[in-house]
């Protein structure tokens, strides 16, 4: 339930005080959680060029975020099991609401606003059903808990919005993976797992869905990246027999099959089977994708489908798409931009960058 | 009574360790590829005796992946394994139906897949019954020729990178890495390389699951090398992690006791193949041994990683 005084916030927020704005705090490009030295977890919005722009302290530690396309909102996911969201603002830091999935659901970490804020979207799991569903929130009505819609398979967690000749859609990265709080992280039906992406109206109606052959059933897809193309790129986690050298990204062109990257090549097993984060180069040339586990970035050239670079980065998982190149973060503090065949580091912050860099649209 | 003054650790990796186990086994791999093209009957002694020698050199050297060894290729171009989906037969025996002569030559061969080349790969034609009389003979002789060749020129180049460069680049921390701890941590990372490798894939593959061992799948199992491979990993693991330890006697004591124990194991097992991960009696022993494995990763994380300012990573540990 949302807090009358977060629901009041929220109204405040919206309608009476001078339009609030991401100007008001330099425009960051983009969002990410991270930990300081002292343990403590916090938000923060970072420039094109890595520099810290704000900070909101949280409650715990986060995994991704939603930013709102024109408020500086933002909707801070626990990791998974994920019990709740907060709604920052990201001027101060207060919180203007708390979100909590209804019961029998939690959080995958991931969410996004519809173009003009109205709606919230959420990735959840439907645990006693093991189901995946999508969470929706009325954002005008200080988050107010509307519904949900299914997500077209199990453990959706990343998602995407998607602009198509039929309009807005949702693209989502449901990795396959039923797991239930009572136990923890542990993986229920490996043997069953069929990921796959699907694109559905913000309605919930199904359009189309994406599955990749039997032979990579055991390849979790988690994580999306969108080209200007409206070309989904997608990171997968490998879950079976971890010697082998698996694809780990893909290209997904609705309407057409999908591609895999880099099929045989034998770096592939310098990512330990795991695709943190992916993003596209600024020009739509490459696609990349990070492995925290093996220290490196992956970069593939989208065209050939072959892998071009390889950049060694340690404990790197964040990456997202600047107009310099492609950003990544580590668990060390470091921001580097990866041009070419060069990673340059931009800053060195002391801070641990969590998951992901989420960028502000 | 003080300590005699030590020479900088990482001066001491690489003239002590690094660059003598490279030339090592660039000369080991280049007696191999002299041999191997006066003959390639497998049950000749020389010949054998080359092979064993140039992979054992290699295995010295395995956790060392970074660097030149990482350079078009290299390392996987010498070292094609674990090959889960068989590649590596399925690419020797398209060459020999194709009989395709370019292959014959180093720069048609070195464009070759990469699951046809290399220590695994030049295993199965010396000791696989389908390959080793596998016919045309002619061919079949003149392609295992090329490929001990190819590791040679490989394992030159390799030598020659660190030699001439790289060797520097790490004393000198300056370009590549930004100042000595990001060499220690390079180093370092090697060492948990190498013993990941260990415990997951060289005992973790043919251990299987109790219900399921899969003794196929041991490493270099054909010629009869997988306890063989435990032991040389250790052994050149071993004076990497005491290097590592820079003189803190107390915890080079640990060290050394913990690799004493898994070294005595492996050395013991009388289990050249690791069949015994089948044998109910005898599995216990490579499960102790895995143990040991990861109890010496355990303490090298905890004592020895934090005295080179490694942490835990915050994102590799997590996953989502």
């Amino acid at each position: 339930m949302t807090s009358r005084r977060g629901f009041l916030a929220g109204l405040l927020a919206s309608s009476l005080a001078p339009t609030p704005s991401w100007a008001d705090l330099g425009r960051p490009a983009f969002l990410t959680a991270a930990k300081d030295p002292d343990g403590r977890y916090l938000l923060a919005g970072l420039s094109e060029t890595g520099a810290i722009q704000f900070t909101c302290p949280l409650p715990g530690r986060g995994h991704a975020a939603a930013a709102h396309p024109t408020r500086p909102e933002a909707v801070a996911f626990a990791r998974r099991p994920g019990r709740f969201a907060d709604v920052i603002d990201c001027r101060n830091g207060a919180p203007l609401a708390r979100l909590e999935p209804p019961q029998g659901h939690h959080f995958y970490g991931h969410g996004l606003f519809t173009p003009d804020g109205s709606r919230l979207f959420t990735t959840e799991n439907d645990y006693e059903n093991g189901r995946g569903r999508i969470g929706i929130w009325h954002v005008a009505e200080g988050y107010r808990r509307f519904g949900s819609f299914g997500s077209g398979g199990i453990g959706p967690h990343d998602m995407l919005l998607r602009h198509s000749q039929g309009g807005p859609q949702l693209a989502i990265a449901n990795g396959g993976i039923e797991t239930h709080p009572d136990s923890g992280r542990a993986k229920l039906n490996l043997p069953q797992m069929r990921p796959n992406i699907c694109l559905l109206s913000l309605e919930g109606e199904v359009l189309e869905e994406m599955e990749l052959g039997p032979d990579l059933h055991l390849n979790s897809i988690r994580h999306l990246a969108l080209s200007s193309q409206g070309i989904v790129g997608f990171a997968m986690q490998w879950q079976g027999d971890p010697s082998a050298d698996l694809p780990l990204l893909g290209l997904y062109e609705p309407g057409r099959s999908a591609r895999l990257l880099a099929e045989g090549d034998p770096r592939l097993r310098n990512m330990r089977g795991y695709g943190g984060s992916v993003a596209f180069s600024p020009d739509d040339q490459a696609i990349a994708v990070t492995s925290p586990r093996g220290g490196v970035v992956q970069v593939m050239e989208t065209n050939s489908g072959n892998l071009i670079q390889e950049h060694a980065l340690r404990d790197v998982c964040g990456l997202a798409t600047a107009r310099s190149g492609l950003i990544a973060s580590t668990g060390l503090g470091e921001i580097a931009v990866l041009t070419g065949r060069l990673a340059k580091q931009l800053k060195h912050h002391d801070l641990a960058w969590d998951n992901h860099l989420v960028p502000l649209t | 009574m003080t300590t005699p003054a030590r020479a900088d650790m990482v001066d001491e990796i690489l003239d002590d360790q690094i660059l003598p186990d490279m030339q090592a086994l660039a000369e080991s791999s280049e007696d191999l590829a002299r041999i191997a093209d006066t003959t390639c009957r497998p049950s000749t002694s020389s010949l054998r005796d080359a092979y064993h020698q140039a992979f054992d050199a290699w295995v010295r050297v395995s956790h060392l992946r970074f660097g030149p060894t990482e350079t078009n290729n290299r390392a996987f171009a010498l070292a094609f394994w674990p090959d889960s989906r068989g590649k590596t037969p399925k690419t020797l025996a398209k060459h020999l139906r194709d009989t395709d002569p370019t292959l014959l030559t180093s720069e048609g061969f070195a464009q070759s897949s990469i699951a046809g080349r290399g220590f695994y790969a030049l295993e199965f034609m010396y000791f696989d019954q389908n390959f080793t009389s596998a016919e045309p003979h002619a061919y079949r002789c003149a392609l295992t020729a090329a490929m001990a060749q190819d590791i040679a020129t490989n394992t030159a180049d390799i030598y020659q990178d660190w030699q001439n460069s790289y060797a520097n680049q790490m004393r000198n921390a300056s370009g590549r890495y930004q100042d000595e701890t990001e060499v220690k941590q390079e180093l370092y990372k090697s060492l948990n390389t190498g013993l990941q490798l260990l415990a997951d894939m060289r005992l973790g593959r043919p251990l299987g699951s109790f219900d399921k061992p899969r003794p196929k799948r041991a490493e270099a199992w054909r010629s009869g090398r997988s306890q063989h491979h435990i032991v040389l990993a250790l052994q050149s693991l071993q004076p990497l992690a005491i290097a590592l330890a820079d003189g803190d006697q107390d915890l080079i004591a640990r060290l050394e006791a913990a690799f004493q124990k898994p070294i005595l194991r492996a050395l013991r097992l009388d289990d050249p193949r690791l069949e015994g991960v089948a044998d109910p009696a005898k599995r216990f022993r490579l499960e102790a041994l895995q143990q040991e494995v990861n109890d010496l990763r355990a303490l090298i994380e905890s004592d020895l990683g934090p005295s080179l300012g490694v942490l835990a990573g915050f994102n590799s540990l997590d996953g989502d």
